[in-house]
């Protein structure tokens, strides 16, 4: 048959596209079916229970203790979120600003603002538990020096601390990439339309609202999305921080933590929970994917082709 | 109402001066014209009077107020950009209100002003739009109608016409020179074509690296040009530049011939002889006096016509001929002056000769004029 023949070019483009469709198909395609999978099922251990349907889905959201626990890391993500979104980007776009507008020693703080992005979140956890420590930790001894020993605080160690300090921590590695992100949507915007900004309103603000904001909308929709999707996958930083539980005392528990734990069981109770890990799993899948596609249509409205 | 004064204004980018000193008055009404090759420095000039630029050197004022250090958002002047530069998220009437709303002045004002514009330039029924869904002379228009509802005091336009085609362009032009007719106000116009400065032009002034060359109406540049480089660039086919030797009357090309011209008295020994292409005339008669050529190719334009010819010391000029006269390639040709036609200038410094001879140099030229017709 014509529309069967196999051409030079029909196998040059399977051979491209092949492997990394098998790669997906290995690695994202089949975890996630298999979780959906094993979320229908009671577990035992390891070993695979009766089929259960939705009685997981039900258990995690709505039976206790499950549905404190699912209701606690489910607020702390959206906490991380709101806060992220705040500081990160905030920051971030300010960052950008002046980068872009060229302010004194630019090109050295375009490289520094972007360099923690490269470091491993392993290494940036373990350096910042150590600024936190209470007693020699950068941050105490800084405050102390300068006066302000009241401050000083166990920053990990109490309840009231330890997801902001997780937070600032996850803001300072991360604030290079909306930085950067900005800052490429503000070099495509055409000189002359700045010019003519210019000539038409003397107030910066004013013109970082009515003109450059809604003119870098695309970088804002890749940056808000990001970090919607980062702040309710946030997994390495907390584990490695503030441990598997999430500690102290739940305080900085996310659904990343809490999942991992149920799924493959902490230090002190050593259970494997895949039933439940797993109907974890797909529902913050499920509300990731659902909430990052509508909000990615309503952003993409706002922008503007240049 | 406005004037403009630029008093020894400069420009330095780091170490280079783009701009050295430059003087200039600018009369209330007037339509001014900065013409100049690329690189002259004249559209850094009108990025400097809209305050776009800071001003190194030198001040800038409009109606006797120093505006050196305002703002340009405060200057009350418009600018038109060469890209148009519309707000790509605003629609047509958020674009034209967009730089009024800072004049403090009430909703229904600015409505009132955005209609006005929008019907002098027969933008109403794209109020709505956005500015991709326009075309280049709309989004012209637009661009010309957001400076139009500011009021201003002084236009600015930079190369407002080089994204049109050839047809919008001539119809845009007339346009322009109409908009200035009625709602007035003093425009600065940057072009590299000559054609828009000539036609549009109360004044224009000519720059070349970063200096004024002359300033001018369309005909004081075109008859008198101060000197050699004005020569060339007011004027198309270009004038030619010949340097020859004066003996009397006589001006001689070493071994390439001699024309016989009037001249000022202080043309003496060399001098650089400037000849627009209707100055010179061509004749097949090798016997008869006149600059020894060879023609090179003809440009037939309908009702006009050049032969571009090369002199003996290789130099190529262009001869205004008869459009029924024909001339191949490679044909050996005299070429002979229109006595009074030609430009006198100092082959050293490029200056033009003037003293001493004629006195009223213009009286002369329309003297020729009447005779040609």
């Amino acid at each position: 048959m014509f529309g069967m023949r196999i051409t030079r070019r029909g196998l040059w483009i399977a051979c491209l596209i092949v492997p990394p469709v098998l790669v997906l198909a290995l690695f994202t395609v089949y975890p996630i079916v298999t979780a959906l999978g094993y979320a229908f099922f009671d577990w035992n251990g390891a070993a695979q229970g009766d089929f259960v349907f939705l009685q997981n889905f039900r258990d995690v959201l709505f039976r206790e203790p499950f549905a404190t626990w699912t209701r606690n890391a489910f607020l702390h993500n959206i906490v991380v979120f709101a806060v992220l979104m705040v500081v990160q980007n905030g920051i971030g776009f300010l960052i950008a600003y002046a980068l872009w507008r060229n302010l004194p020693g630019a090109r050295f703080h375009r490289v520094a603002v972007f360099l923690p992005v490269v470091l491993s979140t392993i290494i940036v956890g373990f350096v910042w538990k150590l600024f936190f420590n209470p007693l020699f930790g950068l941050v105490n001894q800084t405050l102390r020096a300068i006066g302000l020993d009241m401050l000083a605080q166990p920053w990990l160690g109490q309840s009231s601390t330890a997801l902001g300090a997780l937070i600032l921590v996850n803001a300072w590695h991360w604030i290079g990439f909306p930085s950067l992100i900005y800052l490429a949507g503000m070099q495509r915007i055409p000189g002359e339309i700045m010019d003519a900004a210019r000539m038409d309103r003397d107030s910066e603000l004013s013109i970082l609202r009515r003109i450059v904001w809604p003119l870098i909308a695309p970088s804002a929709t890749i940056v808000f999305i990001l970090t919607f999707i980062g702040s309710f996958n946030w997994f390495e930083l907390p584990y490695i921080m503030a441990g598997v539980d999430g500690s102290p005392y739940g305080s900085t528990d996310v659904l990343g933590l809490y999942f991992y734990r149920t799924a493959f069981g902490n230090q002190s109770a050593g259970t494997q929970d895949f039933g439940h890990g797993s109907a974890l799993a797909v529902i913050t899948f499920l509300f990731i994917a659902v909430v990052a596609g509508f909000w990615t249509v309503h952003l993409r409205k706002r922008e503007i082709e240049l | 109402m406005a004037t403009l004064s630029l008093d020894k204004v400069s420009k330095r980018f780091g170490e280079t001066e783009v701009l050295h000193g430059i003087d200039l008055e600018i009369a209330d009404q007037e339509f001014v014209v900065f013409v100049g090759p690329s690189g002259c420095g004249k559209s850094t000039l009108l990025r400097l009077i809209a305050g776009l630029e800071p001003i190194s050197g030198g001040t800038l004022r409009v109606n006797d107020a120093d505006m050196t250090r305002v703002p340009p958002a405060r200057r009350d002047i418009a600018m038109v950009f060469q890209s148009y530069a519309l707000y790509p998220h605003m629609d047509v009437y958020e674009n034209m209100a967009f730089g009024v709303r800072i004049l403090g002045l009430t909703k229904d004002e600015i409505d009132g002003r955005v209609h006005e514009a929008a019907r002098m330039l027969q933008l109403e029924p794209l109020l709505k739009r956005k500015p991709r869904e326009l075309s280049g002379g709309q989004r012209q228009r637009v661009a010309i109608g957001r400076a139009i509802t500011r009021k201003p005091k002084v236009f600015l336009l930079d190369e407002p016409l080089s994204n049109l085609d050839a047809a919008l362009r001539s119809q845009v032009r007339l346009e322009i020179a109409r908009l200035h007719r009625e709602i007035g106000g003093t425009m600065i116009y940057v072009t590299h074509d000559q054609i828009e400065a000539m036609t549009l032009a109360d004044k224009i002034v000519v720059m070349n690296e970063g200096r004024i060359e002359q300033v001018g109406s369309p005909r004081e540049l075109y008859e008198t040009p101060a000197n050699a480089f004005v020569g060339t660039f007011i004027g198309s086919p270009k004038m030619t530049l010949v340097t020859a030797r004066r003996e009397g009357r006589r001006f001689s090309l070493s071994d390439g011939g001699a024309i016989e011209a009037d001249a000022p008295a202080d043309a003496k020994g060399d001098v650089m002889l400037g000849m627009r292409p209707d100055a010179l005339t061509l004749t097949r008669d090798r016997t008869a006096e006149g600059f020894e050529a060879e023609t090179v190719y003809t440009e037939y334009l309908g009702n006009e016509a050049y032969a571009y010819v090369r002199l003996a010391d290789g130099t190529m000029a262009a001869v205004a001929v008869p459009p029924n006269e024909d001339y191949g390639p490679d044909e050996p040709v005299r070429v002979q002056a229109r006595s009074g036609m030609l430009h006198f200038f100092d082959p050293e410094s490029g200056r033009r000769l003037r003293h001493g001879s004629l006195a009223d140099e213009r009286g002369d030229f329309n003297r020729v004029e009447q005779a040609r017709r």
